[in-house]
């Protein structure tokens, strides 16, 4: 390191400019990505603290002069109506949500398990038809599986979504999965087997464990995936009381058009859970997508 | 400590034979290496007896039991891998701990047998670390150490010292071999290593293709290998192999080279040469049993130097003699120049002789 720190200057002035120029043009790149993505979220939270009168000021202010709590107040006050469906609708979020990410790593992680350790007849076209889902558009299924979830009785039921959000979310949890089941040495299970643990205990001690990360991730992006998905939820639910956040502030606010304010508190309150969930477990969501990819 | 059998062993996966129909006694307390080359199957092998992999055909005795169907829990071994197989997310103390956790013993037992164990092995500091804040030497004491924790009837090892640098691998060499010793333990050990081999083991095992090839003690294996795969596999250098002719004259067998010269043979080589099936044969001499001159000496044939290696003790020469590269060692103080003409002298008592046909030493009846 510090041989190369002490001749890297003398021999190479000039290709040293050029990669700044390239790492400047990304910065710059960058800076205007992260605009790009922040500042509607700014705007929201600004909206989200104004009064009904000065969201629709014109020229709009980037900062209200007087800051109000008043449409928080309102959404979180379970004894007006509105606050009534919002809570609603975040608890029917948080079940469908929590539901799908639970049994999807319960069927995730085994699943990618075994496509990493067991050769099995009809390994490959297994793995491959479980992806193959992947590669059509989503709203291409929308039809036929309203048609099977009235056949089976699901429809407005929450069974339906968390079924329909399992076909979407399973394929990448266990793609991801596998690749770390992949990078964790068979040796280890070997050991502890001879070591006097049976492979199922074998699998609970000792790998499970070393895969933390991966399903960490794989839980974080089921739940996202759940919390945010909007046309099955239209189509699926129809009752008021089951909807969805996404359908129930769509549906909600469509009834009060000039509650800006409002609308804007209830996406900010909605995104809460989901990056608060991120920033708590990021560090192993990075871990999981950089070692499943490269660690030998 | 117990005996390890395995009769008629063999392990197909797919239509390729992995091992093939191998058969071996370790006795009690015995140190065999199962040595050969990369790919011969030697970890098939010691799987099979660990549990690891499950049989096709054969069986499995550990002491008087047949363990074919039984669990790698249930065979009372122990295993050391090449990587170790260290549990990465759990300290020293609880690596060693792990064995005697599943097999529930006492909490004040588990903490006194880890830490005879990590007093044996030097390495009590150690404990609370991770297996990621140790050296190589001091994981594969670790992997040794989770080994003998529990005092297993088999210790299996696959290539155990394979990762570590030569000096430490000489160490460790030596280590084992006195761990084997005070335990009287009875030592599975697979290596790519015939050195290794030849050191540590009583019995050594070589294996090519699938196939035992010689089961015997590395002296035995060393002077008499029964056939080219054994004798060039074990010695280093290897031991040259120099393909000529057999062909006789006046009552005497003599083998020739397409080179034009012809090498006289002892009675006894006579015969042998005289049992093989073709007339192709295979001269094998190790390197310290050929002398070097550097002028044409009765019974000597003549060679080109091609590569000069002085090592301090000894100088390796290597020559060309009938098409063949031929190693030689000399005492320093012998001055050869590649490219120089010399001439070669066999000793009779200590060469090999093999049918190039069916690659088996001959025997003399
Ligand atoms: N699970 C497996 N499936 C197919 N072939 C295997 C498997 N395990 C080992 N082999 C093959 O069996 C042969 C012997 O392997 P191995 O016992 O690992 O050799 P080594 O002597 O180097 O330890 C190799 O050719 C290897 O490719
Ligand atoms: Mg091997």
């Amino acid at each position: 390191m510090s041989i190369a720190a002490e001749t890297a200057p003398r021999g190479q002035p000039r290709r040293g400019r050029r990669i700044d120029g390239w790492r400047w043009g990304g910065r710059i790149f960058l800076v205007f990505m992260l605009l790009y993505t922040a500042l509607p979220m700014v705007w929201m939270l600004s909206t989200s603290i104004k009064s009904g009168f000065a969201a629709m000021q014109f020229p709009p202010q980037l900062w209200p002069d007087q800051p109000t709590l008043a449409a928080y107040q309102k959404l979180l006050d379970p004894q007006n109506s509105v606050g009534q469906d919002f809570l609603r609708f975040f608890w029917n979020s948080l079940i469908v949500s929590t539901a799908t990410t639970v049994l999807s790593v319960i069927v995730a992680v085994p699943a990618a398990y075994a496509f990493s350790r067991f050769r099995f007849p009809g390994r490959n076209f297994l793995f491959f038809a479980v992806l193959l889902r992947n590669m059509f558009p989503a709203v291409i299924f929308l039809v036929p599986l309203f048609i099977l979830m009235r056949a089976i009785g699901l429809v407005n039921t929450h069974g339906s979504l968390v079924l329909t959000y399992l076909t979407f979310g399973l394929p990448l949890a266990i793609w991801l999965l596998k690749g770390f089941y992949d990078n964790i040495p068979v040796q280890l299970e070997q050991a502890a087997r001879i070591d006097g643990a049976t492979r199922f205990q074998a699998f609970v001690l000792i790998v499970m464990p070393l895969s933390t990360p991966g399903i960490i991730a794989t839980a974080i992006y089921s739940f996202i995936g759940a919390w945010n998905e909007y046309i099955y939820a239209y189509t699926f639910l129809s009752k008021n009381e089951q909807l969805t956040l996404p359908v129930g502030i769509q549906r909600f606010f469509s009834e009060n058009t000039t509650d800006f304010p409002g609308l804007m508190a209830a996406s900010f309150m909605m995104s809460v859970p989901v990056v608060v969930l991120f920033l708590l477990l990021q560090r192993y969501f990075v871990r999981a997508l950089t070692e499943g990819a490269v660690k030998h | 400590m117990a005996h390890v059998v395995l009769k008629d062993l063999v392990k197909t996966y797919g239509s390729f034979k992995a091992v093939n129909e191998v058969s071996l006694t370790v006795n009690d307390g015995e140190f065999v290496a199962l040595v050969g080359p990369s790919g011969c199957g030697k970890t098939t092998t010691l799987n099979l007896v660990a549990g690891l992999t499950s049989v096709t055909s054969g069986d499995i005795f550990i002491g008087d039991q047949v363990v074919n169907d039984l669990d790698p829990k249930d065979r009372d071994i122990a295993m050391v891998f090449q990587n170790y197989a260290l549990y990465p997310q759990k300290s020293v103390y609880m690596n060693l701990a792990f064995p005697l956790q599943m097999r529930k013993l006492r909490k004040d037992e588990i903490d006194r047998k880890v830490k005879d164990a990590a007093r044996v092995l030097d390495m009590t500091h150690l404990l609370e670390r991770k297996p990621r804040e140790l050296s190589g030497g001091q994981q594969q004491r670790v992997a040794l150490g989770r080994a003998l924790v529990r005092d297993p009837a088999v210790f299996l090892m696959d290539e155990p010292l394979s990762n570590l640098d030569a000096k430490l691998r000489v160490q460790m060499r030596s280590e084992i071999k006195r761990f084997h010793q005070d335990l009287k333990a009875t030592i599975i050990y697979v290596t790519h290593d015939q050195l290794e081999a030849v050191t540590m083991a009583d019995k050594m095992a070589v294996m090519n293709g699938g196939y035992l090839q010689q089961y015997d003690t590395p002296a035995q294996v060393f002077a008499h290998p029964v056939n080219m795969f054994v004798a060039s596999f074990v010695g280093s250098p290897a031991m040259s192999l120099i393909p000529l002719e057999a062909s006789t004259a006046n009552g005497n067998t003599v083998l020739t080279s397409a080179e034009g010269w012809s090498l006289a043979l002892s009675p006894r080589n006579m015969r042998k040469v005289e049992s093989a099936s073709t007339r192709k044969i295979v001269l094998g001499a190790r390197h310290s049993t050929i002398k070097l001159h550097k002028s044409a000496v009765p019974g000597s044939v003549p060679a080109k130097a091609y590569t000069v290696e002085p090592t301090g003790d000894v100088t390796f020469v290597q020559a060309f003699l009938s098409g063949a590269i031929v190693n030689i060692s000399v005492s320093p103080d012998v001055a050869v120049k590649p490219d120089e003409q010399i001439w070669l002298e066999f000793d009779q008592e200590r060469v090999h002789l093999f049918d190039s046909e069916t690659e088996m030493a001959l025997k003399a009846e």
